[in-house]
């Protein structure tokens, strides 16, 4: 099952904790499994990410229906990686310094529509058509969430770079 | 002022562009900027995102679960009947869909993990070669009957696995006989059978780690799947469907087994 990382993958960036990727993955795959049929064409994985992402989704609203009152957004991923006051000139941190944590966080910061994108694209390494393909979106619509997403890591960025020198071990 | 050509320098550094436009977009990026420093952002973000990114492997924990679920989600539909031939699949269509049979759960599985599973190629080149030796005259079996209380003892002296044997004539697939063969310096029992004119190989080894995977090779199927402590492989030129009302068979008669 070559597509169980890159769907665990997906899962991990898409929801708040491991514990709840694993059953979106789960979940995804029994899905997958029942609708073999509904796969057209040969992207296998680009279905799968399409599944995952559903799962997640219909898991998100279960929670919101069940929840009295927002989750809380924090954990230790947060704590790990929380900015200081401290300033920082930005040209002096260097990206290697940030550690893979502060970038879950960086991440985590982002929309979640900006999210998927980007991960899609930077991470699986597909095509905006594929990724319209997994994301029910014109390509159009695909490309300038991918700016604006790009752009919004590289403000997290360099907020969080003005937090250092903490990251620095 | 963002440059208005900036959604096309994304492009290009996404390499969604044809040459032609690769280099009207270059000779643009040459004299602006603001483009010049869109593309460093990218390659910036980009370096960030794969360098730091935990690129690891889905949990184990999380990959057996999924197995077992599946191995559940095939299993069930045979093992809530006694007489294979009255299916409860038709109970439940939804994604048996035209793969008919008692072979249906097997084949909707094995058509799924198609897509997912690689099997080493010296490997499967050896299963394949056996199979074609075996048609070759006089190297099909080693002990000829259709007689399944035949077959099965014989095994026993002559190979380290006891695989199921049973004659599923009324169901097409004749019992020809067993032989024992040599893969991957494993002797390894083979049960023989015939369905219209396609002889079909079923090997069998001692393996705790089988699972269902199909492919193909020199135009021959082969499928695996695993049960209990033996691992399977059924080699022919039969149709998918043909040979997987086999396995099919096979795995009902497996999974009797295993509860008596
Ligand atoms: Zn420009």
């Amino acid at each position: 099952m070559p597509h169980l990382d890159a769907a665990h993958r997906f899962a991990r960036w898409l929801s708040r904790s491991p514990g709840e990727a694993d059953d979106i993955v789960q979940e995804a795959f029994l899905r997958a499994f029942r609708g073999f049929d509904a796969l057209r064409g040969s992207d296998a994985k680009g279905w799968l990410l399409a599944i995952v992402r559903n799962c997640h989704a219909s898991a998100f609203r279960q929670e919101q229906r069940r929840a009295q009152v927002p989750l809380p957004d924090s954990d230790d991923v947060q704590l790990e990686c929380a900015t200081s006051d401290a300033a920082a000139d930005p040209q002096s941190v260097s990206i290697e310094r940030d550690d893979q944590r502060c970038l879950e966080r960086l991440i985590a910061g982002l929309s979640e529509e900006h999210r998927e994108v980007l991960l899609l694209r930077e991470m699986e390494e597909m095509s905006y058509r594929e990724i319209a393909a997994v994301t029910q979106l014109p390509i159009g619509t695909v490309m300038s969430r991918l700016a604006r997403a790009r752009v919004a890591l590289k403000l997290q960025w360099l907020q969080e770079s003005a937090g250092e020198p903490h990251a620095v071990r | 002022m963002p440059c208005a050509e900036g959604s096309r320098v994304q492009a290009y550094f996404d390499a969604e562009v044809d040459a032609v436009a690769a280099a009207d977009i270059e000779r643009h990026t040459a004299g602006c900027p603001e483009c010049r420093a869109l593309l460093e952002d990218l390659e910036a973000t980009r370096t960030l995102i794969r360098r730091e990114a935990h690129y690891g492997h889905a949990p184990p924990l999380l990959r057996e679960r999924i197995t077992r679920m599946l191995d559940q989600e095939t299993a069930s539909p045979l093992q809530r009947q006694d007489r294979p031939r009255l299916p409860a699949w038709r109970t439940r269509p939804f994604w048996f869909g035209a793969l008919g049979g008692i072979g249906a759960a097997v084949a909707a599985t094995t058509a799924f993990f198609l897509l997912f599973a690689t099997v080493p190629d010296a490997f499967l080149d050896e299963v394949v070669a056996a199979h074609v030796r075996s048609l070759m005259p006089a190297h099909l079996t080693d002990v000829v009957s259709t007689d399944q209380h035949t077959v099965k003892p014989w095994f026993a002296g002559h190979a380290d696995v006891s695989p199921v044997v049973a004659d599923f004539t009324p169901q097409g697939y004749r019992l020809v006989g067993g032989r024992a063969d040599y893969i991957d310096g494993r002797r390894v029992a083979v049960v023989v059978y015939q369905h219209g004119p396609h002889i079909i190989n079923v090997f069998t080894w001692a393996s705790r780690h089988g699972s269902a995977r199909v492919t193909t090779r020199n135009g021959y199927h082969v499928v695996f799947w695993g049960a209990g402590n033996l691992e399977y492989c059924a080699v022919s030129d039969a149709g998918w469907q043909e040979l997987q009302g086999l396995v099919g068979l096979l795995r009902a008669l497996d999974a009797r087994d295993a509860r008596e």
